[in-house]
């Protein structure tokens, strides 16, 4: 005859199903919003390290000038190289805008010079303008600072607002899951009082509920997690089909931070889950005598 | 009653000493004072609602008193922590009016509760326990839930979880309520031979006179809050 004791707690019941699904939708909101506040500060770094260390000069005046700025700005200290855009290099630019006909004739294009600044040359962009000032050139100098700025601070934000509501949903799931195994102590109350009746010592019985608790956290964290990636991949399947310039769109690389923040989020539901299991269990047990 | 004098402080004793226990204003218990020597052999009686539970659930430490002290085994309780009530009750064995078994584990399982929350490994108290659901009649039913159990074999199985560990002290809310006689006195006879070979003590709460009589231990009956003793020996003098 084979007799082996099963799990002192009850198995599984409907209310554990639902408290899994709870926590997993929680678990999924809570991985997307983290991967939506890590693509948030990611394309804010790609958006300003593309313009960092690069300078526009708009040269108002004939090609006189603009050739003539042009050759001061490659002279200037500071400065690594320096281009005038041609026609061509316009029609490039504002291809996206005007299609593949190009630019009218007839449309009058500003003279801009494309420069670069090494990256020790904090003031190159200043310098450069005075410069070019001084030789009595009438220019606009711009090296995107506040443009990078703006974006900085949209993207920070964005990825602050992100991080709330990460903090907002891993919030609730700890608060659904003390609430249910507060519920669940209220329903197995009689298991709890014949543990503690028979000598169990309160760590003991809080470890049988823990360990429910984790599994349960883990296993809905993962498929969570599981699902927010699914949701992510699909997300950037969809953008790259249907636009070429995805760079322009938060980074959704699912690179190895987000292979991180996916891969924490069973763990860190796990941990929470077992935690709230623990205050609780705890808490209660010790209004018993 | 026995008075503050008389107290025995040792190791193997219960001691109630001046225990009081209100809830509101309503008196539950009024500074009992008793002692249960080692492997004493007593009945508690008293009417319905004197509040024999309650005494028997400050015993098995499942309430604290408003007032006095309960010592169990030599230890003042309201001075231990809370793992030290846990190991005190370790050493207690306690047969519940209403069973309290485990409607989701099976007659083995719930006889092997108390082992399991001690720490034991299931290979060395597996043929233990099975032998003592034998013993208790229940060979047949080790798989069964409680549920599936008469209510005499629920109660032969509280009883048999009350007895696995061997605890120093059994104490037994009307253990014969729902078994026939002859279960009872069976029942009877082991708490009787665990008294002797192992000097359990025991404390038993019956409505049962008979019961009383057949087995003669002490006897404390308890009224309006009161408890009051009388030894074995005094009451076969007396019926003598």
């Amino acid at each position: 005859m084979t007799i082996t004791a099963g799990p002192l707690l009850p198995r599984e019941d409907a209310r554990d199903a639902a408290l899994f699904f709870v926590v997993c939708a929680l678990c999924f909101l809570a991985a997307l919003a983290a991967l939506s506040a890590r693509a948030a500060y990611a394309a804010a770094d790609g958006w300003t390290e593309r313009v960092a260390g690069q300078i526009t000069v708009r040269v108002v005046g004939d090609d006189a000038n603009a050739a003539e700025a042009e050759r001061i700005a490659m002279a200037a200290p500071g400065i690594v190289s320096a281009r005038l855009l041609t026609r061509s290099d316009a029609e490039a630019l504002l291809a996206p805008w005007l299609g593949a006909a190009g630019v009218p004739d007839d449309l009058p294009l500003p003279h801009l010079i494309a420069a670069e600044a090494a990256p020790e040359a904090v003031s190159a962009a200043a310098d450069l303008g005075a410069r070019l000032s001084a030789a009595g050139l009438d220019v606009e100098v711009d090296d995107h600072a506040r443009w990078s700025s703006g974006v900085n601070r949209a993207t920070e934000f964005a990825g602050l607002i992100a991080l709330v509501a990460v903090g907002l949903l891993s919030g609730t799931a700890i608060a659904v899951i003390a609430f249910a195994t507060h519920a669940a102590l209220l329903t197995r109350k009689d298991v709890v009082e014949v543990l503690h009746l028979t000598g169990a010592r309160d760590g003991f019985i809080s470890s049988l509920f823990e360990r429910r608790f984790l599994m349960l956290g883990a296993q809905a964290g993962a498929l969570g997690a599981l699902l927010a990636f699914a949701a992510a991949a699909f997300i950037l399947f969809a953008l790259k089909q249907a636009d070429d310039r995805i760079w322009l769109l938060p980074q959704l690389s699912l690179s190895v931070a987000d292979g991180a923040i996916l891969a924490a989020t069973p763990v860190l539901a796990g941990a929470a889950a077992m935690l709230a299991a623990r205050l609780t269990v705890l808490r209660s047990l010790h209004e018993m005598v | 009653m026995k008075d503050r004098q008389t107290i025995s402080l040792d190791e193997n004793s219960v001691r109630f000493d001046r225990v009081s226990l209100s809830y509101g204003p309503t008196v539950v218990l009024s500074e009992a004072s008793l002692v249960l020597a080692p492997g004493s052999f007593t009945f508690l009686t008293g009417p319905s609602g004197a509040g024999k539970s309650t005494l028997l659930r400050l015993a098995y430490l499942a309430l604290r008193p408003t007032g006095g002290e309960v010592a169990l085994f030599g230890v003042n309780t309201s001075r231990l922590d809370r793992a030290g009530r846990a190991r005190l009750r370790r050493r207690i064995g306690v047969v519940f009016q209403e069973f309290r078994l485990l409607d989701h584990l099976t007659a083995y399982e719930n006889v092997s509760l108390p082992l399991r929350v001690a720490g034991d490994v299931e290979k060395r108290y597996r043929d233990d326990v099975v032998e003592l659901l034998r013993w208790v009649g229940l060979g047949d039913r080790l798989h069964a839930k409680p549920p599936t159990l008469s209510g005499g074999e629920q109660q032969r199985v509280a009883i048999a979880r009350a007895l696995v560990v061997k605890p120093d002290l059994i104490i037994a809310d009307e253990p014969t309520g729902n078994v026939d006689r002859e279960m009872g006195d069976r029942l009877m006879r082991l708490f009787g031979e665990l008294n002797k070979r192992l000097n359990t003590t025991l404390l038993i709460a019956t409505h049962d006179v008979s019961l009383v009589r057949r087995w003669n231990g002490d006897l404390l009956r308890l009224s309006n809050g009161l408890v009051s003793r009388e030894a074995a020996a005094d009451r076969t003098e007396a019926e003598s």
